[in-house]
């Protein structure tokens, strides 16, 4: 595929993300933080989320595993995720962050247990979705081209 | 409809307050670079014209995540950044480096020292603008920092725009000091 077709692929991917709400405008923040002496930082913050989220959602299984459940430490660390989600513009999981936290509210534990399912599948979703969108940026980058800036207008 | 700055306008502008930053720079040699604060020993102002570019700020934040990007961002509005993932860390970094910065911003939940104890201890010991953020929009966590003495609350995500403006509250404490 050349390199042209690449990048024309890859805008449509991106602004696909942006239409079904898996990214909102705080990514575009980060893209456009993304410069010459420093060209990996949209690589690096999303690695860095990828990492640091699968320890939250782990902690977040066990703290819900418990037989007596500490809700104030799932908040804790729902309130987390939903910071960091937030902050590289992952709507979706954010948004499930934000449902989640009012169930912590109440101590439902049914209810908590289905968001956790819930911010688990937006996180794995986003991941994939991220992780596509970024190996596409590679190969146009290994092909010589330059990645596109995406402008959006809806 | 969502307007975005495009990035060759935002560089732009950018590559222009770094050349007027490297022309200043050539003009008073006395500022220092870097990410750890040693620029002036006298910890004011040296280079006025040069303001808001150079703003020495500390950033606390726990989550690993949040403070890249905020590093980053202070960096892109041409601020010298130093940042911490605990309060404790943050606060003996600022008792050992008297005035050797600006303005602090410090996110509120975080484990052992949160930032509202972190804000007490800072109004109580040091003069310094104190800026508070969270991913909480509660009014009452809001209401807590902002009468705690927090010169600024900012909910997550924070923008960059918001950043470039921090310096207000640096300027607004001084002109308040000197009355």
């Amino acid at each position: 595929m050349e390199v042209g077709q690449m990048q024309r692929r890859l805008v449509d991917y991106t602004k696909s993300l942006f239409m079904e709400g898996f990214l909102d405008a705080q990514f575009l923040q980060l893209q456009q933080l993304q410069d010459e002496s420093n060209p990996d930082f949209v690589v690096e913050v999303v690695s860095l989320f990828f990492d640091d989220s699968e320890k939250l959602l782990n902690d977040l299984t066990m703290a819900l595993d418990q037989p007596s459940v500490d809700f104030k430490k799932v908040d804790a660390h729902v309130h987390q995720l939903k910071g960091s989600s937030s902050s590289i513009g992952a709507q979706r999981v954010k948004n499930a962050c934000i449902a989640f936290r009012s169930f912590c509210e109440e101590q439902n534990i049914d209810a908590t247990l289905r968001c956790l399912q819930q911010v688990k599948q937006e996180y794995y979703l986003v991941k994939n979705k991220l992780e596509t969108m970024l190996r596409l940026e590679q190969q146009i980058v290994a092909a010589g081209g330059s990645i596109p800036m995406i402008e959006l207008g809806f | 409809m969502l307007i975005i700055q495009t990035k060759s306008l935002f560089l732009f502008h950018l590559y222009i307050s770094q050349l007027w930053l490297l022309f200043f720079n050539t003009m008073n040699p006395s500022n220092g670079n870097g990410s750890m604060s040693t620029a002036s020993s006298s910890g004011a102002w040296d280079g006025r014209d040069q303001f808001p570019a150079g703003l020495r700020v500390l950033v606390v934040d726990d989550d690993p995540t949040c403070l890249m990007i905020f590093e980053k961002m202070l960096k892109a509005c041409l601020y010298q950044v130093t940042k911490c993932n605990k309060a404790e860390t943050a606060l003996s970094v600022l008792r050992e480096h008297k005035n050797e910065f600006d303005i602090v911003i410090s996110d509120v939940h975080m484990p052992d020292m949160d930032g509202f104890e972190l804000l007490k201890h800072i109004t109580s010991e040091m003069d310094l603008p104190v800026i508070l953020i969270s991913a909480d929009a509660r009014k009452q966590v809001v209401m807590e920092g902002v009468t705690y003495g927090a010169c600024d609350y900012l909910i997550k995500p924070v923008r960059i725009e918001t950043l470039k403006n921090i310096w207000q509250h640096v300027v607004r404490k001084k002109a308040r000091n000197t009355v």
